[in-house]
C-alpha cells in the first residue's frame, strides 16, 4: 500500500472530490486510495506516484504533464482498455490500472536501454537500417513491432452497450469556459436554442482551476444562469470530436455518441499549455502550469513539494503564489521577461524564493524524476546554475485549442505579435470566442463570448447584427491585453530535447530531417512522424512549425500548418459503432420455414431457406409432382404512366412497346458498358401499369439505378415505385401445379385462357393475387404475388390444396439445380463484370435496332465482331465428378496450362443423373456441341464436353402443358 | 546496423540531403505532371534504364501529397484476370528488391493477405481467383475457418456476426509497405540521376499544336516539352482536359483511418468485400483501416463522419475485441475510377501526351511496374505487352479488363 496522503491537501474551494468517501484501485498491483471525483492520475499524484508510463521509442519514464488529456504521457491500460488517459479517466473502485509499454515493470524496463543507443536511432533510422541482408528484415520487423505500440488488446474483451443520439440546435457552443458560457447566454437571450458542450464535469473552463482561486466571481453566476436558462441545454463531460460540412458535429459522452446539426457553432474551446523545448523537457516532475493548477484546485493535490516555476507571463507568478499558499515551497521563479515588462507580481512570493528575470531553464535534472533544474540568463554566456526542486512548472504560453476551427475550414494564421496561431477568417455560421480567439483577460473573454452569441443569433436571423464598432472595439481591447505567450519555443542544450512526446522526436531529429530535404512542414511531419501520435499534434505541431521556419529560413506564417484531421480526441470504435444495426430482412414466411425444418442461408439482406433437408428430393417433387418456393425476396417494381414502355426500352436490351396487356416478358438489363446487370420478368398489367421483378440481391441497386436515369432526363410520364416488401411471392411449379391452383380459384386456368408468359389477376382462396405463368424451373409454373399480410394464409392454402398432389416446399438449392437443368443463368454467378448478353447466350433478347438504350454501343460492337468468349453448358466425361464453381478451364501448352475459360455453375443433376454445368469458353470452341476441353481440378485436368441448350426438356414442352 | 548510421552517429554533421532543389528550366525533353509514386517512378526508370535525364517532375504541392502518401499501402497480386495478375505480380517482385536497390528500407512486410468470403457467391469468386492466381504462379489459395483461425486468432469466426465468415482467399506474399518511403526512394534516386524535381509547381495548362503537345504552363512559368505525361491520379481528368483529351474517369474520395498504436494484435491483412472494410497493423502498432470508395464523385478531401461510423461497426463485426480501441485520425484521398476498375496507360489522341491514370483505389501497388513500363513506352515509343490491355482505346473497342470483382474493396 502506498502512503496515499503524502501529497493530499486540506479541502480546496471548488474541488471535485468527495472526501467523505474513499475506495481503492490498483496500479501495477499496488493499492491506491482515491475519492469519488478523483481521476486515476490525481489519485496517483496524491500518492506520490510520479512515473506513470514509458515512452514509445526510448522507453523513457513519463508522468503527468498536462493533466488535461492533451499529451501522451499518462496513457495506461485499464482492464481491457488500452491507451486510457489517466488524467481524464475517473478512478473507480477496484479498477486494475497498469502501465503500458513496460517490461517487466515500470521501474525496471528492459527496453529502456534503447535510450543509450539513441545516437544510432536518429530520425528516420528505420529507413536506413535492416536493409541487408534482406532475409533478416522479417525478424527485425518482428522485434521492432514488439518494441513499438502502446497498450494491449484483450482478445476476450466482453461486449458493452453503446448508443447514439441526434441533436438539433440553433447554436452549438463548444466549450463551457467564461467565453462559452457568456456566448450561450447571449445567444439564448436572443431566442436561440443553445446546446453547450464541455468535456469537464462542470462548466467553468480555466476559471475552475486558475490560481489563485477567486473568492467569488462572475463564474458561479454564469454557470448557474446557463443551467437555469430554458433555452440552454448543458452537456457536461461531453467532448466534441469533429466538425464537418454544414456544422455537422459529433460529440461523445461516455458510451454515447451525439450527432449534432447546428445552425451556427461557437467555438470557445480555450487554449492549452505550450511546451518549452529544453534538455530532458519531459522528465517526470516537469508539469505545465495548467497541470499544477488543476491538481491543486480540482483534486486538492500538491503537484510537488519544491517548485521551480518557469514563465514568460504574469500567470506564472499567480501560479507561484497559489502553490505557495498550498504549502508548496516555491524555490525559484524564472521569468524570461525583464522585470520592467512584468506586472506587479513579484511581491507575492515568500522571502526565500529566488527570482530570476531574463532567465530561462536550460535543463531538467534528475534520475527518473526531477531533482532540480539548470537555470541560465538569456543574455549572457554563463554557466547555468543548478537549483534543487522536485517540480518544474512550465508556463510560457498557450496554444489556442483550434483543432475544431481548422476542421471547420477556418483560415488561421500566425500572429507575430501575440506569438500564437489565431483565427483570421471564419466560415459563415462559425464563430470563435475566448482564449481560442486570443482573448485572455477575463473581461475580454466574457465580452467576446457575448458578442459571438449575438453574432450567431444574428446569423440565424434571430436578432440584428452587433454594430461593427463594437467588434472593432473588442479587437482593440484584445490587442491591448498583456501578452501571454512567448515566441521562444526552445532553449539550446546538449541532451535530449523532445519536441514530440508521442514518438520521442527531438529537435535535433527535426533539424536532421530538414537537412535531408524534408523541408516542408508536411514532408517533415511524415518523415519524423511528428504530430502523428496519440496527442495528435497538440503538444508538438506549433513548436515544429517554429523550428521548421527557423531551419528553412522562412517565417512561421510562410511555413504554414499541417492539416488538422478529425477526430479531435481519440474515440473508441465501440462508441463510433454504437449499436451497429445490421438489418436482417425476413419474408412473411420466415417462421414457417424455420418451423418446417428449413436450413436458412444469407441472401443479401435476406434470409432464405436453402433447403428443407433434401434438395434432390425437392427437385424430384417439382419434376414429378409439384413444389412451392418462397420467392418473396425478388425485387418488385411497379411502373406507371404512359412513358413506361419508353423507359423500359432504354434500360432493358429488349423491346417493350408491343408487349400486350396481360403478357409477360423476360428482360435483361445492361449498364453503359453493355455488361449484364440484372434480369427478371416484366408484365404489362394495363395499358399504363407495368410490374417488373429483379433479382433478390439486386432489388435495391436496380431501383436506385432506375431513379438515377429517371432523374437524369428519362423520367417523362413514368413513375417507379419499389414494392418489393409490399408483395410476397411464391412459385408453384410442377406438372400438377395447375391442378393445385385450380382448387383455390374458379378462374379458367387452361392453356387457352391463361397461356405461358401471361399474367392474370386471380382471387386465390379469397385473396386478390397477381399470377404470372412463367417458369425458371422448366415446369408448368405460376408465380403468385399477393399482399405480404396475406402471404402466410395463401401459402398454407396452397400447401393444403397440394396435399393430395404430393406438394413439397423447395429451397434455393433445389431451385439452383432445377434452373441449371434448364441452363438458365443467374446474373452475378454465371456472369461477371465483363459479361454482355450476347456472349452470355441471350442474343435473342438484344434488340439493337431500337432507339438508344443502355449498352447499345458496346453491344453493337460485340454483335459486329462476334463474341470472343461464350457462356455454354457442359457435361463431364467422367460421370459423378462435379467440378467446383470457379475452377478454371485450361489448355495444356508447352509453356504450361493456359487459361481459356472458367466454370460458373455446376451440379449433379438428380433428374438426369449426371454432372451438368455452365462455363465460359472461347467462342469457336463453345460453338461446337460435343467438343471436349479440360477443367483443372486439384491440379489434374478433367475432360468435359460442350453442351448446347437446356439439359432437360430442350424444347420447353413442359412449360406449356 | 548500417555503416552510414554509425558514421552519422559519431559525426557532428548532417546526413546528405535526399534531393536538392534545381532551377526550373524553360524546356525539358519530358515533363511529368504529378509528383506521386507513379510520376517519380517513371522519372527514375527513364533515367536508370534509358539514360533519359532531361526530365522534370512537376508537383503542385509536395511529393506524395496525393494518393501515394494517403493510401493504406496494400501490395498484392491476387487479381482476377490473367493480365491483371501478371502485371501486379511483376510489381510485387520489384517491391521485393526495392530496399536494396535504394539502400533505403521501404519496410515491405509480407504479412499475408486474406480476403474473407461471407457468402457462397464470394466463396465462388475466391476460388476463381485462387485458381487464376495459381495458374500464373502466384501463391494464393482458398482456406477454411480452421486455418483462418490459426492465421488470425482475434477474428470472430462464430455464427454471431450478421454475415458469418465462410472462407477466405489467402495470399501469403501480400503485404504492406511504408508508402512515403517508396515515394522518397524514387525521388532521391531520380534526382541523383539528373531528373529535376519541382515541388510547389502547379500545372495550369497544356499547349497542343496541330495535334501534338508542345509544353505546359505552370504557376512558375511556361515549360516546353515534346513529351508530357499525366500522372495526376485524382486530378487526371482535369489535366487531360487541359490537353483536350476526355478520359472515362470519375473522381471519388476514398477514406481511411488509424487507431492509436497497440502492441502486435494482427499479423495479417484482412479484407472483407461484403462488409466493405479492410484492416492491417502498421509496424508502429496503429491499426490502419479503410473501406470502399465513397459512393459519389467529388474532389473533397474532408472526409465524413458516416465513414468512420460505418467502418467501426463493420470492424467490430469482424473483431469484437477492438471496441475499446481508439480511432485517432481519419483522412481522404482522391481516386480516379474507371468503368472497369483498371488503369489507363499509354498514348492518347494528342501526340506526345501520355497518361498513366485511372489508378483508382489500387494504384499504389503498381508503382514500380507502371513506372518501368511507362518509361519504356516513352523511351521506345512502343507499348510494352504487359500494359497493352490497359490502353485508352479499349473503351472504344469494347475490350475492357474485368477486375471489378477483385479490385473494389481490396485495393
Ligand atoms: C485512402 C486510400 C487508400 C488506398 N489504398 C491503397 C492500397 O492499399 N493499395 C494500393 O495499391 N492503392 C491504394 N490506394 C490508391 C493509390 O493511393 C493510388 O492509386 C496511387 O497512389 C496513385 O499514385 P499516383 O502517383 O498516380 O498519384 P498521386 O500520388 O495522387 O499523385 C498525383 C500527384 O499529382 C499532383 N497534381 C495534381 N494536379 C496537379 C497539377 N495541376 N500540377 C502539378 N501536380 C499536380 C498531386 O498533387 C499529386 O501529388 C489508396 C488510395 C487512397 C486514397
Ligand atoms: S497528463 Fe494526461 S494527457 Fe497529459
Amino acid at each position: 500500500m502506498l502512503n496515499n496522503a503524502l501529497y493530499r491537501l486540506e479541502p480546496q474551494a471548488g474541488e471535485t472530490i468527495d472526501r467523505a468517501q474513499t475506495f481503492t484501485f490498483t496500479f501495477e498491483g499496488r493499492a491506491v486510495i482515491a475519492h469519488p471525483g478523483d481521476t486515476i492520475a490525481s489519485a496517483l499524484a496524491a500518492a506520490g506516484v510520479h512515473v506513470i508510463s514509458r515512452s514509445f521509442k526510448y522507453h523513457r519514464p513519463r508522468g503527468v504533464m498536462c493533466m488535461a488529456g492533451h499529451c501522451p504521457n499518462c496513457l495506461v491500460q485499464v482492464g481491457d482498455e488500452p491507451n486510457v488517459r489517466a488524467c481524464q479517466t475517473p478512478a473507480e473502485p477496484d479498477m486494475v490500472v497498469k502501465p503500458q509499454n513496460v517490461w517487466p515493470s515500470l521501474k525496471k524496463d528492459a527496453m529502456a536501454f534503447t535510450g543509450l543507443f539513441s545516437r544510432f536511432m536518429p530520425v528516420g533510422f528505420y529507413y536506413k537500417t535492416f536493409i541487408r541482408p534482406q532475409a533478416m528484415w522479417p525478424l527485425f520487423e518482428r522485434i521492432l513491432r514488439r518494441i513499438a505500440g502502446l497498450g494491449k488488446v484483450n482478445p476476450a474483451t466482453p461486449p458493452d452497450r453503446y448508443d447514439k443520439q441526434y441533436l438539433h440546435t440553433d447554436v452549438a457552443v463548444v466549450g463551457g469556459g467564461p467565453a462559452g458560457l457568456s456566448a450561450a447566454l447571449a445567444a439564448a437571450e436572443q431566442g436561440a436554442t443553445v446546446s453547450l458542450f464541455d468535456e469537464n464535469p462542470q462548466p467553468g473552463g480555466h476559471w475552475r482551476y486558475a490560481l489563485p482561486a477567486p473568492d467569488d466571481g462572475p463564474l458561479p453566476d454564469l454557470a448557474a444562469q446557463a443551467e437555469a436558462h430554458p433555452g440552454i441545454t448543458v452537456y457536461p463531460e461531453t467532448t466534441v470530436l469533429s466538425c464537418y460540412e454544414d456544422n455537422w458535429l459529433s460529440a461523445r459522452r461516455g458510451n454515447r455518441l451525439f450527432k449534432i446539426r447546428a445552425g451556427a457553432v461557437i467555438f470557445a474551446t480555450g487554449a492549452y499549455d505550450r511546451p518549452l523545448i529544453f534538455d530532458n523537457d519531459e522528465l517526470p516532475g516537469v508539469r505545465f502550469g495548467g497541470a499544477a493548477q488543476r491538481l491543486l484546485r480540482l483534486y486538492g493535490v500538491q503537484p510537488g513539494k519544491r517548485a521551480i516555476v518557469v514563465t514568460a507571463n504574469d500567470g506564472g507568478w499567480r501560479i507561484a503564489a497559489g502553490l505557495q499558499a498550498a504549502g508548496v515551497s516555491v524555490v525559484a521563479v524564472v521569468d524570461e521577461r525583464p522585470e520592467s515588462e512584468a506586472g506587479a507580481v513579484s511581491h507575492v512570493l515568500q522571502a526565500d524564493a529566488r527570482v530570476f528575470w531574463r532567465h530561462t531553464i536550460r535543463a531538467a535534472r534528475g534520475a527518473g524524476a526531477v531533482e532540480g533544474a539548470d537555470i541560465a540568463p538569456l543574455d549572457a554566456q554563463v554557466r547555468p546554475q543548478f537549483i534543487a526542486g522536485d517540480l518544474i512548472v512550465i508556463n510560457i504560453g498557450l496554444t489556442p485549442a483550434n483543432g475544431l476551427l481548422y476542421q471547420a475550414q477556418t483560415k488561421i494564421s500566425y500572429n507575430e505579435d501575440r506569438a500564437e496561431f489565431l483565427p483570421e477568417t471564419l466560415p459563415a455560421g462559425v464563430f470563435a470566442a475566448g482564449r481560442v480567439a486570443g482573448s485572455h483577460a477575463g473581461a475580454t473573454e466574457l465580452a467576446e463570448g457575448r458578442l459571438a452569441g449575438r453574432q450567431a443569433a444574428a446569423f440565424l436571423g434571430l436578432a440584428p447584427a452587433p454594430p461593427s464598432a463594437e467588434i472593432t472595439a473588442l479587437a482593440g481591447q484584445k490587442a491591448a491585453g498583456p501578452k501571454r505567450s512567448s515566441a521562444r519555443v526552445d532553449v539550446p542544450g546538449s541532451q535530449k530535447r523532445f519536441v514530440c512526446f508521442c514518438e520521442d522526436v527531438t529537435d535535433k531529429d527535426l533539424e536532421t530531417a530538414i537537412a535531408e530535404g524534408f523541408d516542408s512542414i508536411e514532408l517533415l511531419k511524415r518523415y519524423s512522424t511528428i504530430s502523428m501520435g496519440p496527442c495528435q499534434g497538440k503538444m508538438c505541431a506549433a513548436n515544429t512549425i517554429h523550428l521548421c521556419a527557423r531551419h528553412t529560413g522562412q517565417s512561421v506564417a510562410q511555413t504554414g500548418t499541417t492539416t488538422a484531421r478529425p477526430p479531435l480526441a481519440p474515440v473508441s470504435l465501440g462508441v463510433l459503432a454504437g449499436q451497429n444495426m445490421e438489418p436482417v430482412k425476413r419474408t412473411a414466411l420466415d417462421a414457417w420455414h424455420r418451423a418446417n425444418g428449413a436450413g436458412m442461408m444469407v441472401a443479401g439482406l435476406w434470409m432464405r431457406p436453402e433447403h428443407y433437408g433434401n434438395p434432390p428430393a425437392e427437385v424430384q417433387a417439382v419434376r414429378e409432382r409439384v413444389g412451392l418456393i418462397d420467392v418473396s425476396t425478388l425485387g418488385k417494381l411497379q411502373l406507371t404512366g404512359p412513358g413506361a414502355p419508353d423507359f423500359l426500352d432504354r434500360i432493358y436490351v429488349n423491346k417493350w412497346q408491343k408487349l400486350g396487356v396481360g403478357r409477360v416478358r423476360y428482360g435483361v438489363m445492361c449498364n453503359d458498358e453493355g455488361v449484364v446487370m440484372n434480369d427478371g420478368v416484366t408484365a404489362r398489367l394495363s395499358e399504363t401499369t407495368w410490374y417488373t421483378t429483379t433479382t433478390s440481391s439486386g432489388a435495391g441497386a436496380i431501383f436506385e439505378w432506375m431513379q438515377w436515369w429517371l432523374q437524369s432526363g428519362w423520367g417523362g410520364e413514368v413513375h417507379v415505385t419499389n414494392i418489393s416488401e409490399v408483395n410476397a411471392a411464391f412459385n408453384l411449379a410442377g406438372p400438377r401445379a395447375r391442378a393445385v391452383l385450380q382448387k383455390l380459384t374458379d378462374a379458367d386456368l387452361l392453356n387457352e385462357a391463361f397461356p405461358y408468359m401471361h399474367v392474370r389477376h386471380l382471387t386465390l382462396a379469397g385473396v386478390a393475387c397477381m399470377v404470372m405463368r412463367i417458369g425458371f424451373t422448366g415446369e408448368l409454373s405460376y408465380e403468385i404475388h399477393c399482399p405480404t399480410g396475406a402471404a402466410h394464409y395463401v401459402w398454407e392454402r396452397l400447401l393444403d390444396a397440394g396435399r393430395d398432389f404430393g406438394i413439397a416446399p423447395f429451397g434455393v438449392e433445389a431451385q439452383r439445380i432445377l434452373r441449371l437443368e434448364k441452363a438458365h443463368i443467374i446474373v452475378g454467378q454465371d456472369t461477371d463484370a465483363l459479361s454482355d448478353p450476347i456472349s452470355a447466350d441471350m442474343a435473342w433478347a438484344v434488340k439493337l435496332d431500337k432507339a438508344d438504350f443502355l449498352g447499345q454501343r458496346p453491344l453493337r460492337q460485340v454483335a459486329q465482331d462476334g463474341p470472343a468468349q461464350r457462356l455454354v453448358g457442359f457435361t463431364m466425361a467422367r460421370p459423378g465428378l462435379v467440378p467446383d464453381e470457379g475452377l478454371q478451364i485450361v489448355r495444356p501448352t508447352a509453356a504450361g496450362p493456359e487459361i481459356i475459360g472458367w466454370v460458373t455453375s455446376s451440379r449433379h443433376s438428380p433428374t438426369l443423373n449426371q454432372t451438368i454445368g455452365l462455363c465460359w469458353l472461347p467462342a469457336p470452341l463453345a460453338g461446337q456441341p460435343g467438343a471436349t476441353f479440360t477443367i483443372r481440378m486439384n491440379g489434374k485436368l478433367e475432360e468435359a464436353r460442350v453442351h448446347h441448350g437446356p439439359f432437360y426438356d430442350p424444347q420447353g414442352d413442359r412449360l406449356r402443358i | 546496423m548500417s555503416f552510414k548510421l554509425i558514421k552519422q552517429a559519431f559525426s557532428s554533421g548532417q546526413p546528405p540531403p535526399m534531393w536538392k532543389p534545381q532551377p526550373l528550366k524553360d524546356r525539358y525533353d519530358v515533363v511529368i505532371i504529378g509528383g506521386g509514386g507513379h510520376g517519380l517512378a517513371t522519372a527514375y526508370y527513364l533515367a536508370r534504364e534509358h539514360g533519359i535525364t532531361d526530365v522534370a517532375v512537376l508537383e503542385k504541392r509536395y511529393i506524395g501529397s496525393g494518393g501515394s502518401g494517403r493510401n493504406t499501402a496494400i501490395v498484392r497480386s491476387n487479381y482476377l484476370t490473367p493480365e491483371g495478375v501478371r502485371f501486379y505480380d511483376e510489381s510485387v517482385k520489384l517491391y521485393g528488391q526495392m530496399s536494396e536497390e535504394f539502400d533505403f528500407n521501404v519496410m515491405f512486410s509480407r504479412r499475408g493477405h486474406l480476403t474473407l468470403a461471407h457468402t457462397d457467391g464470394a466463396v465462388r469468386t475466391m476460388r476463381r481467383r485462387a485458381e487464376v492466381n495459381r495458374l500464373q504462379g502466384v501463391d494464393s489459395r482458398l482456406i477454411w475457418p480452421d486455418e483462418l483461425a490459426r492465421l488470425c486468432p482475434p477474428l470472430d469466426l462464430s455464427d454471431h456476426p450478421r454475415y458469418p465468415v465462410q472462407a477466405a482467399l489467402y495470399h501469403p506474399p501480400g503485404g504492406i509497405i511504408r508508402h512515403d518511403a517508396v515515394v522518397w526512394g524514387y525521388a532521391r534516386h531520380a534526382v541523383r540521376r539528373g531528373v529535376h524535381l519541382h515541388q510547389l509547381t502547379e500545372v495550369t495548362g497544356i499547349t497542343v499544336e496541330k495535334g501534338k503537345v508542345t509544353g505546359v504552363n505552370t504557376r512558375r512559368g511556361r515549360i516546353k516539352a515534346g513529351t508530357v505525361l499525366n500522372v495526376t491520379a485524382g486530378w487526371a481528368g482535369v489535366i487531360a482536359d487541359m490537353a483536350g483529351v476526355k478520359l472515362p474517369i470519375a473522381t471519388s474520395p476514398l477514406q481511411a483511418c488509424v487507431t492509436e498504436p497497440l502492441k502486435p494484435f494482427l499479423d495479417v491483412i484482412i479484407v472483407s468485400g461484403s462488409l466493405h472494410v479492410y484492416i492491417s497493423q502498421s509496424d508502429r502498432g496503429e491499426l490502419v483501416m479503410g473501406a470502399a470508395v465513397d459512393p459519389f464523385a467529388s474532389y473533397s478531401m474532408r472526409g465524413s463522419f458516416s465513414f468512420i461510423e460505418g467502418l467501426a461497426g463493420h470492424m467490430l463485426e469482424l473483431f469484437p475485441s477492438l471496441r475499446h480501441v481508439r480511432l485517432m485520425r481519419q483522412w481522404a484521398g482522391l481516386c480516379d475510377m474507371t468503368p472497369d476498375y483498371s488503369p489507363i496507360m499509354g498514348h492518347t489522341s494528342v501526340d506526345g501526351f501520355l497518361v498513366d491514370v485511372g489508378w483508382g483505389t489500387y494504384g499504389f501497388k503498381a508503382i514500380p511496374v507502371s513506372g518501368k513500363m511507362m518509361a519504356q513506352l516513352i523511351a521506345t515509343g512502343q507499348t510494352p505487352d504487359l500494359i497493352r490491355p490497359f490502353r485508352l482505346s479499349r473503351f472504344e473497342e469494347h475490350n475492357l479488363v474485368g477486375e471489378k470483382g477483385a479490385a473494389s474493396v481490396g485495393h
